[in-house]
């Protein structure tokens, strides 16, 4: 009950967040200079058309005005339309979103075994060669930019080798995966080595911990330790970390889209503020906001479960 | 155990190979958007692609880009020249319905006069277009008009179905429109790809060839250039000139140089100084070596533009030149105007990167200090129609061979684009372009662009840097398709083979 009553605070907190993002969002595409009617209508359109475009969207009203109206369609669950394409923004968002989660998800698949095994592997065996090893590794997977190992992947494996496809998303849950390996693996190569540094100075900060000190000098084994209370205790920092790594996925996944060519939300995201198609803009910076506060909520929770301690 | 599954799979769907793709699909990716498919409504390079495959039109260019008879069986023009008279084939649209005399006159008035057409130009002689009966069309203009047959043929006179568009409403018939050219809309999804599927009633029996076309816009020029040679688009719409030779090098594609009516310019705002002086444009054009700025920037695949319209029109001339490359002329000619160490914003977007350097460079060593301004393409549109800069470069196209539009759009400055926005006005150039537009006499309209050059390039409306081929990539597997100078893929008839 608890839970549920905490669930719905945490929901209700976040309508003035997303409140205060779509206002910040509106002002910020209100001050961007540039016309979205000419980049509607293309190079050779006149001035007088170019007018009466932008009187039929309205962007002639003063901005509160706007911004009334857009709050006033919002509240009832319209997003809008797309200036560009005039299709709702809802169906925009509905094409796009599915990839960049799927991707999103995907890379958090990739990602979680390595981090556990890495980390574990390094702490236990703290300055040992794999420790160096793995830690050497981590900062080249950091150091390296994330297009360029992109292009290098695309051009390897899908080129060179011709194994994995270099763009798109596929039709089917199979063609899914086969198309996002490289743009999951290229974003894991970069996330893993955070992951890994977090959760092995946890676990080392643990493991010398007192109470494991004492827990091992009355003969509790080992290994017992280490998965009853080490590693529990040291998953939380991470865990964190891991919530806000996956906030910045998904708003950071342009790049991995753009050199994959994966139609995903970074790609509608950038497109549409290239164009100043304000609404698309509003409505993705919107679900983006919803996800993030989704995914702390989330964390928070899984927090809770792990250790009683932290109270939801 | 789930986790091992997942891996199974993936590894699995990995060892049966890439996704094989259908022979009968073409893909053809391009930085270039596809936002509308009703065909007045834009007149972006994206849309202008697509918009051939959708909609014939009365005319058609066959593969020497000669005009030939479209869904027009035949035309005659009066004496006067002022009313010409169709005589429709009979053909169908793709749900099957007649296409109509009252078809062509409601698709044609609606580009001519509706307030929504964004590209009306062409059609402004036009009194009215009217259907005499079911297969008789009839135009008549307000005066003789020499290019009214080539822009008949340009990409927004395609014919669309009134029915579709007063039953089904502008918005519907914009999504999914019913089509009057070789392919019809399968799934159009927005910001990604558009889906084409043959239309089986196509006038011209037998076309097109190839089934499926997928136009996939893919904005980043690697990710083009490693989908076209892993074999995962069949076409690559603009591959850039350092990529050219990587992709001709690799296996199963090649980069065609086709022509183009592109011209690269530097644009001058004639009203703001420095460049409303004619002596700083001369100076900035003499700075200029042209020559070696074409070299480095396309690789030598363009030639270096010696006038103010392309090269690919129909009474270009070759005679005509801005000042030749002298950069202690151009320094002199500052001095005397006591204008050295003039300072001068340029305003650029992205893909103007390094042709800005070069004239920065070249510029700054004759005693101006130049200023590179970087915007995205939204702000360059919005500061250049409002004349709200100093100078920029940037480049056009031409419909047709014929240079009406082309000088309409670029030199003349009372034709609605104020010269491309750069506000250069000369009385007699607007005069000279009217003129030609009504002139039927061949030699009369030759002597009458070889004027407007001449006064344009003498004043340097703009500065002409280099016409530029199209470069586009593609799979071997691909025969017989390039695009048109008028920015059409020649897709229906186009084959694919097994490479």
């Amino acid at each position: 009950m608890d839970i549920i009553r905490f669930i719905f605070w945490r929901l209700l907190q976040s309508v003035p967040v997303l409140l205060g993002v779509s206002i910040i969002t509106f002002i910020l595409m209100a001050a961007t200079p540039g016309d979205p009617i000419r980049l509607l209508v293309g190079d050779r359109a006149t001035p007088e058309l170019i007018a009466t475009v932008r009187d039929r969207y309205g962007l002639d009203d003063p901005i509160l005005s706007q911004y009334f109206t857009y709050l006033k369609n919002l509240l009832v669950g319209d997003l809008g339309a797309s200036l560009r394409y005039r299709v709702p923004v809802s169906q925009l968002i509905a094409q796009h979103y599915p990839v960049t989660l799927f991707l999103v998800l995907y890379t958090i698949v990739l990602t979680l075994p390595p981090v556990v095994l890495l980390s574990v592997w390094s702490a236990r065996r703290q300055n040992g060669i794999a420790d160096q090893l793995i830690r050497i590794l981590g900062i080249f997977g950091l150091a390296v930019p994330v297009f360029w190992l992109a292009l290098l992947l695309a051009r390897f494996f899908g080129v060179t080798l011709g194994w994995l496809p270099v763009s798109g998303f596929g039709e089917t849950f199979g063609e899914h995966i086969l198309h996002l390996f490289l743009p999951a693996l290229s974003t894991t190569i970069w996330v893993v080595p955070i992951l890994v540094r977090t959760l092995r100075s946890a676990l080392l900060d643990e493991i010398s911990s007192d109470y494991v000190v004492t827990g091992l000098s009355k003969g509790l084994g080992e290994r017992q330790v280490f998965r009853t209370h080490v590693f529990p205790n040291s998953i939380l920092p991470t865990l964190n970390l891991f919530a806000v790594i996956v906030a910045y996925l998904l708003g950071g996944s342009v790049i991995v889209e753009t050199v994959y060519a994966v139609p995903g939300m970074g790609k509608l995201m950038v497109d549409s503020i290239l164009a100043r198609d304000y609404f698309v803009v509003q409505g993705a910076t919107l679900v983006f906001a919803l996800t993030t506060i989704i995914v702390m909520l989330t964390v928070d929770l899984l927090s809770a479960l792990i250790d009683p301690r932290v109270t939801p | 155990m789930k986790f091992t599954a997942f891996t199974i799979a993936t590894v699995v769907l990995a060892m049966s190979g890439t996704v094989a793709s259908a022979q009968d699909t073409i893909r053809i990716a391009s930085p270039n958007k596809v936002t509308v498919l009703d065909p007045i409504v834009s007149a972006a390079a994206g849309n202008i692609e697509a918009y051939g495959q959708l909609y014939a039109r009365l005319l058609r260019r066959d593969a020497d880009g000669m005009l030939q008879p479209g869904l027009a069986e035949s035309y005659e023009m009066s004496e006067d020249g002022l009313t010409y008279t169709f005589e429709l084939r009979e053909a169908k649209f793709s749900d099957g319905t007649t296409i109509t005399a009252e078809d062509a006159a409601f698709s044609l008035n609606r580009v001519s006069k509706d307030e929504n057409s964004a590209y009306p130009a062409g059609f402004a002689p036009v009194k009215e277009f009217v259907a005499i009966d079911e297969d008789t069309l009839q135009l008549t203009l307000e005066h003789p008009s020499a290019p009214m047959l080539s822009n008949l043929e340009i990409f927004n006179a395609g014919i669309v179905s009134k029915d579709d568009v007063t039953e089904r409403g502008e918005n519907a018939f914009a999504e999914k429109p019913v089509s009057s050219g070789p392919y019809m809309v399968k799934e159009w999804k927005p910001n990604d790809r558009l889906l084409l599927t043959a239309n089986p009633h196509y006038w011209r029996a037998g076309l097109p060839k190839i089934k499926n076309v997928e136009l996939i816009e893919v904005s980043d020029d690697n990710a083009r250039a490693t989908m076209l040679m892993a074999g995962e688009i069949d076409v690559n719409r603009g591959v850039p000139w350092a990529q050219i030779d990587e992709v001709n090098e690799s296996q199963g594609a090649t980069v065609n140089l086709e022509p183009s009516t592109v011209l690269y310019v530097v644009l001058p705002n004639h009203t703001k100084p420095p460049f409303d002086n004619l002596a700083v444009r001369r100076a900035a054009a003499m700075a200029l070596n042209r020559e070696a700025m074409t070299k480095a920037v396309t690789l030598g695949h363009a030639n270096v533009a010696n006038s103010t319209l392309s090269n690919a029109l129909t009474y270009y001339d070759k005679n005509v030149s801005p000042p030749s490359y002298d950069p202690a002329a151009a320094r002199k000619l500052l001095d005397d105007e006591g204008l050295v160490g003039t300072e001068i914003t340029m305003m650029i977007t992205p893909s103007a990167e390094q042709v800005a350097t070069l004239l920065k460079a070249q510029w700054d060593a004759v005693g101006f200090k130049t200023t590179v301004e970087r915007v995205d393409a939204g702000l360059w549109w919005s500061k250049l129609a409002d004349a709200d800069y100093q100078v920029t470069t940037s480049w056009y196209y031409n419909e047709t061979e014929d240079p009406d539009l082309a000088v309409r759009w670029a030199l003349c400055g009372a034709c609605g684009s104020n010269s491309y926005y750069t506000r250069y006005n000369n009385e007699e150039v607007n005069k000279l372009t009217d003129e030609a537009l009504r002139e039927t006499d061949e030699e009369k309209r030759a002597e009458l662009y070889r004027r407007i050059q001449e006064i344009s390039v003498e004043e340097l409306s703009q500065i002409p840097l280099y016409y530029s081929p199209f470069s586009n990539g593609y799979s071997n597997r691909v025969k017989g398709l390039k695009l048109t100078p008028a920015l059409q893929w020649t897709l229906e008839e186009a084959e694919l083979t097994d490479g």
